[in-house]
């Protein structure tokens, strides 16, 4: 008999198997891609120069470069911005496909009954998330998931257009509401909005105006 | 934020690596993999609250590495589901509740032969199995990262670590 008794927690695996750790260069490249990173983020604050010039005295070159750096600075912000939108749309995308060739992973909780999918999340994730069947819009709730966008965990519902799986995802936002933008990346369909605290996504391979009538609908019944 | 970040994040590039690199199975798909994830991260820095970089870090790795297999290597990401895998499972002729397996033979595995079985382990199993064996996650880590309840979890663990015995006990047989 082997002393060793194997417990469901001593793996074979941690033993033997390899940890690899990452080449040097790898660290190098992305030590400077953070660095770059933390240029750009402080740059533009760096611009208004409104504390040397305040005084001085030349209150028109003062203001004429207080007014050109809070310019610069909000068009490097709106860059910043534009950015991050599109690597979000990209984001839900990606996350829209992985959910449909993950069989398993599409829904955690299948219901079409906004009963049964809301109270799911409920200590799942720090918000209530809005559930609406929209069935009589063409569009069946068909149940709901946690997901990751964003650096956080979203929640996920899924509904139906006919042979059509729509996700939509939901998470807390700061901006108090936006309204619906509808854009399309590799042939897939994206609605975007903000109400009450949330952001929703709506993503699917449907059709624009589709995509927009669903967020019309959930947005006004 | 450099700083912040240089702090919070960058002690876990290694684990990020590590995880990209069992997933990929290739260190130059690994390599790339986690650039992107770094570049991603970065962005999403700012809503990051709390301090649990580890985890939220993993996250991204590996829906990245997700998304990477898609568009390279689609054929791994097809038989994914459950029912599928539980043929497979089948198909291999184990039962789940086969107890006492061949703990001393799998004690004279070696390196090798362990990082052989690993990498032919299916992803959904593999991830686990690494995140909680080599990485030590918790659990709760792992249904965060991984995004499925603790119970899967438990569940492709502990049938992660039976494929696993039964791919190293064929090689060692084919071995000796």
């Amino acid at each position: 008999m082997n002393p060793k008794k194997e417990t469901p927690d001593e793996p074979i695996v941690a033993r033997d198997a390899a940890y690899y750790r990452a080449p040097g260069a790898l660290k190098a490249r992305i030590e400077a891609l953070v660095d770059a990173e933390a240029a750009v983020a402080r740059e533009p604050r760096a611009r208004p120069r409104w504390n040397w010039s305040w005084g001085m005295g030349w209150m028109g070159p003062a203001v004429a470069a207080a007014v050109a750096g809070v310019l610069a600075w909000n068009v490097a912000m709106m860059k910043v911005a534009g950015h991050q939108d599109q690597l979000l749309a990209q984001d839900v995308t990606a996350a829209h496909v992985r959910s449909l060739m993950l069989d398993n992973h599409l829904n955690d909780v299948v219901s079409t009954d906004q009963h049964t999918v809301k109270p799911w999340f409920e200590g799942k994730i720090d918000f209530a998330p809005r559930v609406e069947e929209l069935r009589d819009c063409g569009f069946p709730l068909a149940g709901g998931r946690l997901d990751y966008l964003d650096g956080r965990p979203v929640a996920a519902m899924t509904y139906r257009r006919r042979l059509h799986v729509v996700n939509l995802f939901e998470w807390p936002s700061r901006e108090t509401s936006r309204d619906v933008q509808v854009s399309s990346i590799n042939g897939y369909a994206l609605a975007r909005w903000s109400e009450g605290g949330l952001q929703y996504w709506a993503v699917a391979d449907i059709a624009p105006d589709d995509i927009r009538e669903f967020a019309r609908c959930l947005r006004h019944g | 934020m450099n700083e912040r970040f240089n702090r919070l994040v960058m002690p876990h590039l290694d684990a990020a690596y590590n995880l990209a690199r069992w997933i990929t199975r290739n260190d130059h798909d690994a390599e790339d993999v986690v650039q992107e994830s770094f570049v991603r991260a970065m962005r999403y820095f700012d809503r990051f609250r709390g301090d649990a970089a580890r985890p939220w870090l993993l996250a991204i790795v590996r829906n990245t590495c997700y998304t990477w297999l898609q568009k390279n290597r689609p054929s791994e990401m097809v038989a994914m589901d459950e029912p599928a895998l539980e043929a497979q499972y089948e198909a291999q002729g184990l039962s789940r509740g086969e107890g006492n397996p061949e703990v001393v033979l799998l004690q004279g595995a070696n390196r090798k032969l362990v990082n052989q079985a690993l990498e032919e382990l299916p992803v959904p199993f593999r991830e686990i199995v690494v995140m909680r064996e080599i990485e030590d996650l918790s659990y709760k880590e792992i249904a965060e990262i991984a995004g499925i309840p603790a119970g899967t979890v438990m569940s492709r663990l502990s049938r992660g670590r039976e494929l696993l015995k039964h791919a190293l006990e064929k090689r060692m047989r084919r071995a000796s």
